[in-house]
């Protein structure tokens, strides 16, 4: 979009009247955040507003700078763990997966069967509490509060689960370098198909309150267009390059792991009220995911057989030297670790480097803003679906 | 949709007050419908409590009785929050064994955690070989300074805990 506000460009006033006129052109400066509810943690957004409407958006980042990438150096390969626990703290079972991944990489781990399948259906109930708790806050964004407790009453029973398994809410530390920590007894692979089955009609509950809804749709439709094209430029993942209509799951298109051998589609915006890429899209594409990460779910417990589930690991982790770039299909897009081992007798990696799909997604905000009214703004905010432990780092 | 129709046709104007009037109702008809007969999910927090799972990863607790100073967990723990001090004892002492049989060569002097920095990810635990180094059910133990968040095992109020605090 063309952005006719020029900031820095203007006039010199030669005149009262000029200098009047400006004054009533100017642009006013106002920060959302950074403890704005509507910013999803502690990101702060510098806009520039022409009265109701947005000419610059300028994220400020950094509140949740942690140090994380240097911290990891002075720490042994399994110390991480708990470390990349906190990237993504509410897709904390991908963030572990994919650096276990690439550790397990350089080793040339064998992960027991057992063990992958089921680190396959903790990372689809992790994507499926991580999407309610998405539709949850993004219905809460636009002021309807009530789909945000029905969608923790069921995000609850999944972290309940997760609960039982690893020991923490949250902050699991459950996906292990060869394997997983605990093993699921009968009772609770029981309890998640049940939990499957009890979950599917309450999708449909949450189209009729959020998706077809008349102001939702007001709201969403047609605001914060992404072309697949500016997806590209700016690096796009996830269900933010999907809702433009463009199919690309590392799940499918480079499988990983034992993906090959599951039947899900790959969910894409269609744009039935609008326009492909606007805020309604991105939504709808992580509420179909739910569907497709059900399905796989539903997939591994009829493939499960009993077995171990630990590999054969050293029990001082020591790297060859190498580096090793692993990217998964995360719930927000597409999370890259780049781990660089010097080798020798290091026992602790020479530089991890995290590529996180949240701060592509946040630099897009300059783009997408310009034109909108403040509160379409917040709509966008929240379509994005950012998680800021992860773009702060 | 009614894309079809043309926007400023009254049929249109009448079409989209009757989908915000339908839908709306829809939505409101999910939430009426909760307000009988629908089990209440949240629990009264002090009076009720929810049973915490088997695994469950609260508050460290160590048995410094069983506790052979082998310096393990602080050596695992990622943020270095576990202090270990130690001594020989002198020649010619009995030694006392561990439940797991392990003789207790070094004498504890000093084992204190500081639980304000701990993250409560579980590696220490899975690295004693002794296992008296746990994490107990105890999740209530707000102070008031950040000093009152380190705990020394070796202190007696502490091991007085210990029959409160220990899984069975």
């Amino acid at each position: 979009m063309q952005n006719k506000w020029d900031i820095d460009g203007h006039a010199e006033p030669h005149t009262v009247n000029a200098e009047t006129e400006k004054m009533k052109s100017d642009l006013l400066t106002l920060n959302m955040g950074p403890q704005h509810p509507a910013t999803h943690g502690v990101l702060r957004v510098e806009i520039k507003t022409d009265s109701e409407i947005v000419a610059h958006a300028i994220p400020h980042l950094g509140y949740l700078h942690r140090c994380m990438e240097k911290h990891s150096e002075n720490l042994d390969y399994r110390g991480v763990i708990p470390f990349v626990d906190r990237l993504d703290y509410l897709a904390s079972m991908s963030m572990e997966w994919t650096y276990v991944a690439a550790v397990e990489k350089m080793l040339g781990t064998e992960v027991p069967r057992r063990a992958e399948l089921l680190r396959i259906m903790t990372v689809e109930l992790q994507r499926i509490a991580s999407h309610l708790m998405a539709f949850g806050t993004y219905a809460l964004d636009l002021g309807s509060f009530s789909p945000f407790l029905y969608a923790f009453d069921e995000r609850e029973k999944i972290l309940r689960l997760f609960e039982e398994v690893s020991g923490a809410r949250l902050l699991y530390n459950y996906i292990w370098i060869g394997g997983v920590w605990n093993d699921w007894t009968d009772e609770q692979l029981q309890r998640v198909g049940d939990f499957c089955d009890a979950f599917e009609p309450e999708t449909d509950k949450y189209h009729a309150l959020v998706s077809v809804n008349k102001i939702f749709l007001k709201r969403t439709v047609d605001v914060g267009i992404l072309s697949v094209q500016d997806c590209f430029d700016y690096g796009a993942t996830g269900p933010v390059l999907r809702g433009s209509g463009y199919q690309w799951d590392l799940r499918r298109n480079m499988p990983y792991s034992l993906y090959p051998e599951f039947e899900f589609d790959v969910p894409v915006g269609t744009g039935e009220h609008g326009t492909v890429g606007d805020c309604w899209n991105r939504y709808i594409v992580r509420m179909r995911e739910v569907k497709e990460s059900l399905k796989i779910i539903r997939q591994v417990l009829k493939k499960i057989e009993p077995g171990s589930v630990m590999g054969k690991v050293p029990k001082v982790l020591k790297l060859p030297k190498g580096e090793v770039y692993v990217r998964h299909e995360c719930p927000r897009g597409e999370l890259g670790i780049h781990l660089v081992s010097e080798g020798g007798d290091s026992k602790e990696p020479y530089r991890l480097k995290v590529k996180s799909p949240c701060f592509t997604h946040v630099s897009m905000l300059p783009l997408m803003a310009p034109g909108q009214m403040v509160a379409d703004f917040v709509a966008t905010i929240g379509s994005i679906d950012i998680v800021l432990g992860e773009v702060d780092r | 949709m009614s894309h079809a129709v043309p926007h400023n046709s009254v049929k249109h104007y009448f079409a989209e007050l009757w989908s915000a009037v339908s839908t709306t109702v829809r939505g409101m008809w999910i939430t009426f419908r909760y307000v009988w007969g629908v089990k209440i999910v949240t629990v009264e927090y002090p009076e009720v409590r929810i049973v915490l799972p088997e695994r469950a990863r609260m508050r460290l607790f160590n048995d410094a009785q069983n506790c052979i100073s082998c310096t393990q967990c602080a050596l695992a723990c990622p943020v270095d929050c576990i202090y270990i001090a130690s001594e020989k004892y002198p020649e010619g002492t009995e030694l006392k064994k561990a439940s797991n049989g392990t003789p207790i060569r070094l004498h504890l002097t000093q084992f204190v955690i500081d639980t304000a920095l701990c993250c409560y990810c579980g590696l220490c635990t899975t690295v004693c070989p002794t296992e008296c180094l746990t994490h107990s059910h105890d999740y209530e133990f707000s102070q008031y300074t950040i000093d009152g968040m380190k705990y020394d095992y070796l202190a007696p109020d502490v091991i007085a805990w210990r029959d409160r605090i220990v899984k069975a």
